[in-house]
C-alpha cells in the first residue's frame, strides 16, 4: 500500500483532489492554473448540457464545465463549497466546476493503478487510473479526455 | 544554410518587399512593349539582384539560381536585346511567383525543383544571344587569385558587363566575426552599402575555410566573400570596405579563367583551391566535408511570426499616449490614497480619453492599405482575360483606403472570386460586345472608399449584367422557390436569389445566367467579417457588387439586449431599427402566418423570431402584482385576437375570422395591457434575411470588445463570440445570420412573402381607391384615378380650335390639348353639345384635357377589378360601380399613344409601366 510519503524531497506526482457527484477525484496539480470561486457565470443557451456557462477571468473568456454532468455523475449542487478548477488546455483556459475541494495528495508514479472495471456508473475513459489512500480511492482524471468536445 | 534567424527573417522581409511591386512593374513593362521604360526595368532588375545577392550569402542555392536567371532575362531587356512581349513577361511573372513561394518557405526552398522555370528562362536568353556565344549567360568562369585560391562558378556575363563598362573588379573577403559582428554590422547592411557604390556580382560564405572543431586550432575567420565591381580604384577601396587591404583582391583579366565545364552544382565544394596553405586561412581544412545543402532540410524551425510595418509617427503617438497613461495612473493612485474624489474623477476622465485614443492608435497600427490586395487583381484580370480571349481594362480606385490586417486577409479570396466572376461571366467577348454596340474592351472598376465609418468596396463591370428572369427560372428549377413565389418578387429580389445557398453550382449557372458561382460562399465570408454584400445589375449593361466592411473586427458597436437574466449583443452593422409594440397594440400589429409571427411594418410583413424560443431560454414575465418573474405560459407572441392567416393545402393564404367572443369578457386589468408586456423588437438584417428579433429588454448601444469563446462552444453557431460588459459579466454576441438559419427563417420569409403576394393580388378587391367617374357617350361609363386629375372644366365648344385632327383650347394663357376616348380606342364619339366638360390631367409636368360627358363624380370605391373581360390597350380593367360596368382608363397609356414623344427620355420608366399593368392609384408611377 503506497502511502503519501511526506519526505522533504519529493519527486513523485501531486494530485489536487476534489469531490464531484459524491466521488473523490484528482487532477495532476501541474495541470491546474488556479482554483477560484467566481460564479458570475453567463449561461450559454444551446451549448452542450455539461457546459455550465462562461466566465470572465481577468479579461479572458473561460468556459465552465459542470464536471459532475460531464463524468455522468450527479450534477454539481450549488453550495458555498463549490469551486472552479481552472485548467489550461490547448492554449485555452477551461474551468471545471466541482462540489468541493479536498487535499493535495502525493503519490509515486507506481502508485497509480489501472481503473477497476466495476467503477460505479462512471465512464471509464475519463480516468487514467485510481490512487488508493488509507481512507479512500481517488479517481485520477485524464484531463485531455475530459476536455474533449 | 545560414542559421541566424534574425538575419534570415530580415532577408525574407526585405525580399518580399522587393517582390511586392514587381508584378505591377512587370505588367507595366509589358504594356510599354518596345518603348522600354528603363527605370522600371532597372527597379525589377535590382530587386532580382538583391534577392540573388542575399541568397548567395545565406546559402539559399535554389533561390539564388532562380533569381540569377530572372536577372539575366531582365538584363537583356534592359540593354534592349530582348523585347518584353507577353510570353516573356509570362515566364518572368511565373518565375517571380515561384521565387516568392521559395522565399516564403525558405527552410525548404533548397529542396524545391525550379528546373522548369530555369529552362524556360534559359530558352529566352539563349534565343536572344549573339550566335557566337550561345551559352553566354549560363557560362561560368572561375577567378584564380594570386595566392592560387579559386573563387569558382561566377557567371561570365556578370563579370564581362562591368569590365566592358570600364569598372574594376574586386574580391573582398570580410570576416563574419571580426569585420561584421564585432563592428556591430550585419551582412545585409554591408551588401546594401556596397550596392550604393558599385555592383555586387557574387557573394558567398566560404564554409570550408571555417573548418571543424576537431581541426585543432580553432578557425578564427569565417570568410564572407564578395565579388564586387566598381569604378573606384584599388587604392580607395580600403576606406570603402572598411577592412584591411590584404583582404581585398583586385581581379585582373588574366585571373578569370573559364570554368571546368558547365557545372551547375551551386556549391561545388567551394574553393577547391590548391593545397598550398593560404597564408590568411590558418585553419583551412580542405578535407572537411563540403557544406551540402542538406542542412537546410534538417533544420526545421517553427514558422517565424509574421511582422507588420508601422509608421514611425504612429509609434511616437503610441509612446506619447503610453506616457500620458502612466501619468494619469499616478494621479489616480494619488487621488485614491488621498481619498480626493475630485482628483479621482478628473484622472478617471483623463484615463477614459487616453484609452480611447490609445485604442484608436493601436487600431491604426493594424491598418493596411487595401492596395495590398487590390493590386494583385491587375494580374488576375490580365491572366484570365488572356485565357478567355477577352479584352478588359481594369481600373483600381482608392488604393490608399486602409483596413484591418485581419479583414484584409479574409476578403482577399471573396474578392478574387468576384473579380474572376466579372471577367469570366460578366464581360463578354470583344465580338459580342461590338455586336451589342459596346466598346470591344470591357471595363472592370474596383473601387474602395470610406463611407459612414465603413469601408466600401465596389466591383463594377460593364458586361452583360444579370437577367432577373433567368435567375428566377434557375431558382425555380433548383426547387429553391416556387413559381408562385417568383411571381411575387421584384427584379431586385430576383437578382438577390444568387446569394441563396444552393443556388450556384458552377456549370449550370454559367449556362443560365452567367453569374453567381459560389456567391453564397462569398456572402458567408463577407458576413462572417461583419460585412454586407449587395448586388445591383442592369441586364445588358453591367453589374455592381457592393461590399461594406467594418474597419476592424476587434471592437464593434453593438446594441445590448436582454432575454431573461442574460444580456446579448447585436452587432450594430446588422441592426436596422428598434421597435416597441405597446401591449395594447399587439393584437393589431402582430399577425400569424401559418406557424410564424409577423409584424406589419410600414406596409411590409416582417417575420418575427423570438430569441428566447430559438435559444430555448425559459421565458418569464414579471407579475404585475409583485414584480416577481413568473414562467410565461404564452406560446405565441401574436395575441389570439390578432389577425390570423392560415395556409391552405393549395398554398393559398386566407385570413381567418378574428376571434371575438372572449375579448369583451376580459378584465380591465388584463396583464397584457401592462407596460411590461410591451414587445421589444430589434429589426435586424443579414444578407437576404431581414427579421425582427424579439427580446425582453433593449439597453444601450455600446462599443464592445470581441473575445473568442472556448472550443466547447464552437458548435453553438448562434454566437459570434463573447464580450465583457462594464460590470465584469460576460455577454454573448449574436450571429444574426446564423440565428435566421437556425429558426429556418427562409420558410417564414417565404410564408410572409406569400402572404404579401396574396395580399397584393387581393389588394385590388380589398383596398379602397379614389376614382373619378365620368361617361364618354351616354351609356359608356369610365373611371380614372383621382390623384392625377388637376381639375374639371366646362368650356364653350366654340372655343375649341382645331388643327388637322388635333384640338386645342386656350386655357390660362396656354394651349391645352384636348382628346377624347374615341381617338385612341374603339368607343363612340362624343355627342355634339354647346358646352364641353373636360377633365384636366397633369402628366409629366404637362396638362392635357380629356373631353367627356357628365355627370362627373368623385367616388371612394372598393377596387374589384376584372382585368380580363374588357381589357384593351388603354383600359386596365373593368369594375362595377353603382350597377354599371365601368372601364378604368389608363391615362398614362393613353397619353403615350397620343404623345409618344413625351415619354422618349423615359424609356425605362416606360417599360416598367408596361410591365405593371395593375391598376394601383397609390403606387402609380410618379413622373417628374
Amino acid at each position: 500500500m503506497a502511502g503519501t510519503a511526506m519526505d522533504s524531497y519529493f519527486d513523485g506526482l501531486e494530485f489536487s483532489t476534489f469531490y464531484v457527484g459524491g466521488a473523490l477525484c484528482g487532477i495532476n496539480i501541474l495541470n491546474i492554473q488556479e482554483i477560484n470561486k467566481h460564479f458570475e457565470i453567463t449561461q450559454v443557451p444551446q451549448a452542450p448540457d455539461y457546459i455550465q456557462g462562461i466566465l470572465n477571468l481577468r479579461g479572458r473568456i473561460v468556459t465552465i464545465i459542470d464536471l459532475g454532468k460531464k463524468l455522468g455523475l450527479a450534477p454539481v449542487k450549488q453550495t458555498k463549497d463549490n469551486r472552479n478548477i481552472i485548467v489550461s488546455s490547448e492554449d485555452e483556459h477551461i474551468g471545471l466546476l466541482v462540489d468541493a475541494i479536498s487535499d493535495v495528495v502525493r503519490a509515486g508514479n507506481t502508485d497509480i493503478e489501472p481503473v477497476p472495471s466495476n467503477i460505479g456508473g462512471v465512464n471509464r475513459k475519463y480516468f487514467q487510473g485510481v490512487l488508493k489512500t488509507e481512507k479512500r480511492l481517488i479517481g485520477i482524471l485524464d484531463i485531455d479526455e475530459v476536455l474533449k468536445e | 544554410m545560414f542559421d541566424d534567424d534574425e538575419t534570415l527573417q530580415m532577408y525574407i522581409e526585405e525580399s518580399l518587399d522587393h517582390l511586392a511591386d514587381i508584378e505591377s512593374d512587370l505588367l507595366a513593362i509589358e504594356e510599354s512593349g518596345e518603348s522600354i521604360n528603363l527605370d522600371l526595368v532597372n527597379t525589377v532588375f535590382r530587386a532580382a539582384h538583391s534577392i540573388k545577392g542575399g541568397a548567395g550569402f545565406m546559402g539559399l542555392t535554389t533561390i539564388k539560381d532562380l533569381a540569377h536567371h530572372l536577372e539575366n532575362v531582365l538584363g537583356l531587356i534592359r540593354n534592349k536585346s530582348l523585347t518584353p512581349d507577353s510570353n516573356r513577361i509570362n515566364v518572368l511573372l511565373e518565375g517571380f511567383d515561384t521565387l516568392e513561394t521559395l522565399i516564403k518557405n525558405i527552410k525548404t526552398s533548397n529542396d524545391m525543383d525550379v528546373s522548369d522555370h530555369i529552362s524556360a528562362l534559359e530558352a529566352i536568353t539563349n534565343t536572344s544571344l549573339p550566335l557566337d556565344n550561345p551559352a553566354g549567360v549560363t557560362e561560368f568562369v572561375d577567378i584564380v587569385l594570386t595566392d592560387g585560391r579559386v573563387f569558382p562558378q561566377v557567371s561570365a556575363v556578370d563579370i564581362q558587363d562591368p569590365v566592358s563598362e570600364g569598372k574594376n573588379l574586386f574580391l573582398v573577403e570580410y570576416d563574419l566575426i571580426q569585420d561584421i559582428q564585432e563592428k556591430g554590422k550585419n551582412p545585409l547592411n554591408i551588401l546594401n552599402t556596397l550596392e550604393k557604390t558599385g555592383t555586387i556580382i557574387e557573394s558567398r560564405i566560404d564554409f570550408d575555410a571555417v573548418g571543424t572543431l576537431s581541426d585543432g586550432p580553432v578557425a578564427c575567420r569565417i570568410p564572407f566573400q564578395v565579388v564586387f565591381a566598381s569604378i573606384l580604384e584599388y587604392d580607395m577601396t580600403e576606406t570603402l570596405f572598411d577592412i584591411e587591404k590584404r583582404y581585398i583582391h583586385a581581379i585582373s583579366e588574366d585571373m578569370i579563367v573559364s570554368a571546368k565545364g558547365p557545372d551547375m552544382d551551386p556549391l561545388p565544394g567551394a574553393m577547391p583551391s590548391p593545397k598550398e596553405p593560404a597564408p590568411l586561412l590558418a585553419a583551412e581544412d580542405l578535407s572537411a566535408p563540403p557544406p551540402s545543402s542538406k542542412t537546410g532540410s534538417e533544420v526545421k524551425l517553427a514558422k517565424p511570426p509574421s511582422s507588420l510595418r508601422v509608421n514611425v509617427g504612429l509609434l511616437d503617438t503610441l509612446m506619447n499616449l503610453a506616457g500620458e497613461l502612466v501619468l494619469s495612473r499616478n494621479q489616480l493612485l494619488q487621488g485614491i490614497s488621498a481619498s480626493n474624489l475630485k482628483a479621482t474623477e478628473l484622472s478617471s476622465q483623463r484615463i477614459d480619453m487616453i484609452t480611447s485614443e490609445l485604442q484608436e492608435a493601436i487600431m491604426r497600427t493594424r491598418m493596411q492599405p487595401i492596395s495590398n490586395i487590390l493590386n494583385k487583381f491587375t494580374r488576375v484580370v490580365r491572366d484570365l482575360s488572356h485565357q478567355l480571349g477577352k479584352s478588359i481594362n481594369l481600373v483600381i480606385e482608392g488604393k490608399e483606403v486602409e483596413l484591418d490586417k485581419k479583414i484584409l486577409e479574409s476578403i482577399s479570396d471573396p474578392l478574387t472570386h468576384l473579380v474572376r466572376n466579372a471577367v469570366d461571366h460578366g464581360i463578354e467577348t470583344p465580338m459580342e460586345r461590338e455586336q451589342m454596340g459596346k466598346n470591344g474592351t470591357g471595363k472592370i472598376i474596383l473601387r474602395a472608399f470610406h463611407e459612414a465609418g465603413q469601408v466600401n468596396i465596389v466591383i463594377s463591370d460593364d458586361g452583360k449584367g444579370l437577367d432577373p428572369n433567368k435567375i428566377a427560372t434557375a431558382a425555380i428549377d433548383k426547387g429553391l422557390i416556387t413559381a408562385q413565389q417568383a411571381a411575387g418578387l421584384s427584379d431586385k429580389q430576383k437578382i438577390e436569389l444568387i446569394f441563396m445557398p444552393g443556388f450556384s453550382t458552377a456549370k449550370q449557372i454559367t449556362d443560365v445566367s452567367g453569374r453567381g458561382v459560389g456567391m453564397d460562399v462569398v456572402t458567408t465570408n463577407i458576413e462572417s467579417l461583419g460585412g454586407i454584400i449587395d448586388v445591383t445589375s442592369i441586364y445588358g449593361e453591367g453589374t455592381d457588387i457592393q461590399i461594406k466592411l467594418p474597419l476592424t473586427l476587434a471592437i464593434i458597436p453593438s446594441q445590448i439586449t436582454a432575454v431573461g437574466n442574460e444580456r446579448y449583443a447585436v452587432p450594430q452593422v446588422n441592426l436596422n431599427e428598434l421597435l416597441r409594440i405597446p401591449a395594447a397594440q399587439i393584437k393589431e400589429k402582430i399577425e400569424t402566418v401559418g406557424n410564424a409571427d409577423v409584424v406589419r411594418l410600414r406596409g411590409e410583413l416582417l417575420p418575427l423570431l423570438d430569441l428566447s424560443a430559438i435559444l430555448g431560454i425559459k421565458k418569464t414575465y414579471d407579475s404585475p402584482e409583485n414584480d416577481e418573474p413568473l414562467p410565461d405560459r404564452r406560446q405565441r407572441i401574436a395575441d389570439r385576437r390578432s389577425r390570423q392567416h392560415t395556409i391552405t393545402p393549395e398554398g393559398m393564404i386566407r385570413e381567418t375570422a378574428v376571434e371575438k367572443k372572449a375579448t369583451q369578457k376580459r378584465r380591465a386589468t388584463d396583464r397584457r395591457y401592462h407596460a411590461k408586456s410591451a414587445i421589444n423588437i430589434a429589426v435586424v438584417s443579414a444578407g437576404t434575411f431581414k427579421y425582427g428579433l424579439i427580446v425582453d429588454q433593449l439597453y444601450d448601444s455600446e462599443e464592445i470588445v470581441v473575445k473568442p469563446v472556448g472550443r466547447h462552444l464552437k458548435k453553438c453557431t448562434a454566437y459570434a463570440g463573447a464580450t465583457i460588459m462594464g460590470d465584469g459579466k460576460v455577454a454573448l454576441i449574436l450571429d444574426i445570420s446564423n440565428l435566421a438559419q437556425m429558426a429556418d427563417l427562409a420558410a417564414i420569409s417565404t410564408a410572409g412573402q406569400m402572404t404579401r403576394a396574396a395580399e397584393q393580388a387581393a389588394e385590388a378587391s380589398k383596398d379602397k381607391a379614389a376614382l373619378l367617374i365620368f361617361k364618354n357617350s351616354e351609356t359608356e361609363y369610365f373611371a380614372a384615378p383621382l390623384n392625377i386629375v388637376q381639375r374639371i372644366e366646362r368650356i364653350q365648344t366654340t372655343d375649341i380650335e382645331q388643327f388637322g385632327n388635333r384640338k386645342v383650347v386656350q386655357y390660362r394663357g396656354k394651349a391645352l390639348p384636348l382628346y377624347e376616348l374615341s381617338q385612341v380606342a374603339d368607343f363612340s364619339p362624343l355627342p355634339r353639345k354647346d358646352q364641353q366638360e373636360v377633365i384636366v390631367f397633369k402628366i409629366k409636368g404637362r396638362e392635357l384635357g380629356l373631353m367627356i360627358t357628365p355627370p362627373v363624380d368623385a367616388l371612394e370605391v372598393t377596387l374589384d377589378i376584372d382585368e380580363n373581360t374588357l381589357k384593351q390597350s388603354i383600359i386596365s380593367g373593368s369594375i362595377i360601380i353603382n350597377g354599371h360596368i365601368t372601364l378604368l382608363v389608363d391615362i398614362f397609356e393613353m397619353v403615350k399613344m397620343l404623345n409618344p414623344e413625351w415619354f422618349k427620355d423615359e424609356g425605362k420608366t416606360d417599360k416598367n409601366h408596361q410591365k405593371a399593368p395593375e391598376f394601383d392609384p397609390v403606387t402609380a408611377p410618379v413622373y417628374p
